[in-house]
């Protein structure tokens, strides 16, 4: 029997998990443990409301709900110190809940604290650009729509920003292989000489390891080089490795091992 | 005006060697190779870390230069990508004949190891290569030897006669 | 022989007649000063840009995707090819964040081994930096220094670990190997050299008029501009915020040496270009520091180079080889991969081009459910897009020299 392989996570899945095995949690801390942390904490709870929020490896992680980031963001830069935004996107979902979590990664100077607010938004949905507050999100939204097909509200460029324009599909998507689809294997080929060419210049060689010597098309024996296209038999004369025709060649002299000096000190 | 008198009978005689068309063009070819600056990726880096002062390329003829009209080889140094891919092939068809391709790492030759959706697996499948370079990064020694193998593959040709269509289409 | 391809005729380089006067020129993405595989799109009236429009993404090889197809341990040489001109910071920011998540405790003879590979591939970042960004501005002399100076550390390193570039020196947990015999004598060598070479760049280019005239007052980056971008790193400092990550959160032993974090309020191409030069002589007085410190550590005996931690860390070689439990968690360990907590992890460190973060989700599996990786670079190139507009198309050279991007990191 087929070993049954879902199709809406084409990762890569461990092949063996003890039956018993439960897998530690990393610790959790309430808010209340820090005092800068819950001060931000009350402060957004005064504006809008929050679903969750926890400490875990010394930052602060705050669930809203996505209608809320743009104000949330705001208060954030502009009451509670939080200046940079260093890092926005999202965390594929889909076959758990059917959705995408996006995480805005935000940095105090002057408090030296980092803490991340993190929403939920369901599949087809777009968010609210926060372009305006942090120019950095341009870019990061971009780069979001291009991996994850999210689309955000109100920036100015929507456009892919990593994958070619023409590119279809978005490549961090759970149920996108890694190794591409059918447009992807044939993408460069497809572009440069036409379908038509497919035949001729042949599928992508995918398979790391596979080492054919009977292969002359690709890849010559070193030291036992043939012709393009050759049946190789398997006895072919070792050709000798040599960078220059023996005896020099014209106006050269060839390299002489016995009247050259090693040097064997490299910091010389 | 400096006056200058050769004195044919001293000094090892006239000036004048004697050669074929294709020795003295084959030598030019070969001892000449202007590479294109095609710093992709990684091997990029030890592609101009050849070209510096240690790996000194000037000393096999081998200038750099930017732009494909002036160049004899392009060095594929690094990772070549499907967004990348077209503006190799117009690069490639920019250059003059006679041209060779150097394909640089592991990248290069076949993917290497970035066996994933947005790279060329072998930038064999856009253009022909004359010389694959194992390695990731290949060392500077190793461009260098490659170079070397190239002149030898120059020298191993007729000049008079013109190129043999390399693979592809 | 041209051959027939699909590729329409290609004058998107260069569009005239346009009705506002306006030239469209396109930068790349294949251009010798451009860094890499950077592509503009430059609007232009007369030599001054309009508009910019920077184009990334050539060499996107889908590293986060490989890294939720891979055990967090076989993702480590992946990382090498992001930042590849300081391969071990990245290296280095991968395991801290993996080592954060499953609260990992390196032995201090791996820490101060680390911080010496990382204080070294600053130094080589930088130089890296000097001799390109001189290269573009036309300074031949001070990239043949800088390299010749260059190839020195890579030996160092390259009889640490057997690589020039692509290190793979640091490990989840430690480090795999101890330094070699001659590491100390060479690093002393090159590092006393070291003032005497930066005094060589100096005397070169600070009074150079051509140098000051594409530098000074070129690119300026407000605070504010600098802050919204979500720049780090020397671009930062440059600008007038005296962050240094390995300041004011310190991971490793920072806390323990001694070093100044030196930042400009002037923003510009050369406050920029004087952070890199400063930055080379405080990493060398880091590295003397950590001479000492190692040589305190080989007095006291501390000779544990890998963390203790049998469910995520393989034992010792010589445990490997002679006992059978070991044997056993190794195997599973390479095999299978490790398995660490379910939870969420976001670690930023200081890498020579700015703040490196990982972000790592994982939910209990061998392999990260999402990693993504913030990379100092990504945006300050997209900091060109606010930067360019104003200034003439030779500025656009030296700005993208001085914005150190590095494109294995931009589109990862």
């Amino acid at each position: 029997m087929r070993a049954y392989k879902p199709k809406d996570d084409v990762q890569k899945k461990a092949y063996y998990t003890d039956r018993f095995y439960v897998s530690p949690q990393v610790p959790k801390f309430s808010v209340e443990d820090d005092e800068v942390f819950a001060h931000d904490l009350e402060a957004i709870k005064a504006k809008v409301e929050v679903l969750d929020a926890y400490i875990q490896v010394g930052q602060m992680v705050v669930f809203i709900k996505p209608e809320d980031n743009y104000k949330v963001l705001e208060l954030l830069r502009d009451r509670c110190e939080y200046t940079q935004l260093s890092e926005m996107s999202a965390i594929d979902w889909l076959a758990k809940s059917g959705g995408f979590e996006i995480f805005y990664q935000m940095l105090s100077m002057n408090k030296r604290k980092r803490l991340r607010i993190k929403m939920f938004i369901n599949k087809g949905e777009a968010v609210n650009s926060v372009e305006k507050l942090f120019r950095s999100a341009d870019w990061s939204e971009r780069e979001m729509f291009d991996m994850f097909g999210i689309e955000a509200n109100g920036h100015p460029f929507m456009k892919r920003i990593l994958m070619p324009y023409d590119w279809q599909g978005h490549p961090l998507l759970k149920t996108y292989p890694l190794q591409g689809d059918e447009f992807a294997a044939w993408y460069e080929v497809d572009k440069i000489y036409g379908k038509e060419a497919r035949d001729i210049i042949g599928p992508e060689l995918r398979d790391t390891a596979k080492v054919d010597r009977y292969d002359s098309e690709r890849f010559a024996r070193l030291g036992h080089e043939v012709p393009k296209g050759t049946k190789i038999t398997g006895n072919e004369p070792k050709n000798e490795q040599n960078y220059q025709e023996e005896g020099g060649v014209f106006m050269i002299k060839k390299f002489d091992k016995k009247d050259s000096v090693v040097i064997d000190d490299p910091q010389r | 005006m400096a006056q200058h008198k050769i004195n044919y009978t001293q000094n090892g005689g006239l000036p004048v060697a004697l050669t074929s068309i294709d020795k003295i063009v084959n030598w030019g070819r070969s001892n000449s190779i202007w590479a294109l600056t095609y710093g992709l990726a990684c091997c990029g880096i030890e592609m101009m870390a050849s070209g510096a002062s240690r790996y000194d390329f000037d000393r096999f003829g081998t200038i750099f230069r930017a732009s494909p009209r002036q160049a004899d080889v392009m060095i594929v140094a690094g990772t070549l990508t499907k967004k990348h891919a077209e503006f190799i092939k117009r690069l490639y068809d920019q250059m003059t004949e006679p041209k060779w391709v150097i394909s640089m790492g592991s990248c290069a030759n076949t993917g290497g190891m970035f066996n994933t959706y947005a790279t060329v697996q072998g930038v064999d499948r856009i253009i022909p290569v004359d010389l694959y370079l194992p390695g990731c990064a290949p060392r500077p020694e190793t461009l260098q030897y490659g170079v070397m193998l190239l002149q030898k593959k120059i020298r191993a040709n007729h000049a008079s006669r013109a190129q043999k269509a390399k693979r592809l289409m | 022989m041209q051959v027939k391809n699909r590729l329409s005729p290609f004058f998107e380089n260069i569009t005239f007649d346009r009705e506002d006067n306006e030239m469209i020129l396109n930068f790349g993405p294949q251009h010798p000063s451009a860094h890499g595989q950077l592509r503009l799109m430059l609007h232009l009236q007369q030599e001054m840009i309009v508009k910019a429009h920077p184009d990334i993404g050539y060499l996107h090889r889908g590293m986060e995707k490989m890294a939720e197809n891979m055990i967090y341990n076989e993702f480590m040489p992946t990382t090498d090819r992001m930042d590849y001109i300081a391969s071990s910071s990245n290296n280095y920011g991968f395991a801290l964040a993996v080592e954060r998540l499953i609260g990992l405790e390196v032995p201090r003879r791996a820490k101060v081994i680390r911080m010496m590979l990382l204080e070294i591939n600053r130094i080589m970042s930088h130089l890296f930096w000097l001799a390109t960004t001189a290269l573009d501005i036309g300074a031949m002399t001070v990239f043949l220094f800088a390299f010749r100076e260059r190839e020195y550390l890579m030996d160092i390193i390259e009889g640490y670990c057997g690589a020039r570039l692509t290190h793979a020196a640091i490990r989840i947990g430690g480090v795999p190997l101890d330094i070699q015999e001659s590491f100390i004598t060479q690093l002393r060598t090159f590092l006393d050299k070291l003032p005497a070479n930066i005094k060589d760049y100096e005397d070169l280019l600070d009074t150079n008029r051509i140098w000051l005239m594409r530098m000074e007052e070129v690119g300026t980056i407000s605070k504010e501009m600098a802050l919204s971008w979500g720049c780090s790193g020397p671009m930062l400092r440059a600008s007038g915020v005296a962050w240094d990550i390995r300041k004011e959160e310190p991971y490793e032993l920072y806390d323990e040496v001694e070093f100044r974090v030196p930042y400009s309020d002037k923003g510009d191409n050369f406050a920029r270009y004087r952070m890199y030069m400063e930055e080379m002589r405080e990493s060398a007085k880091i590295l003397y520091q950590t001479i000492d410190m190692y040589e305190k550590t080989v007095k006291e005996g501390q000779t544990e180079l890998m963390a203790h931690a049998p469910k995520y860390v393989s034992a010792p070689k010589l445990d490997i080889m002679t006992q059978n439990y070991s044997l056993m968690q190794h195997f599973v360990l390479v095999t299978q991969g490790m398995r660490p907590p379910v939870g969420e992890v976001y670690v930023a460190t200081e890498s020579p081009k700015g703040e490196l973060g990982f972000f790592i989700n994982s939910q209990g599996g061998p392999y990260p459910y999402r990693l993504k990786l913030r990379a100092p670079s990504f945006w300050h190139t997209g900091i060109l897009t606010d930067l360019l507009p104003g200034h003439y198309i030779p500025d656009v050279v030296s700005i993208i020299g001085t914005t150190n991007i590095v494109f294995g990191e931009v589109d990862r």
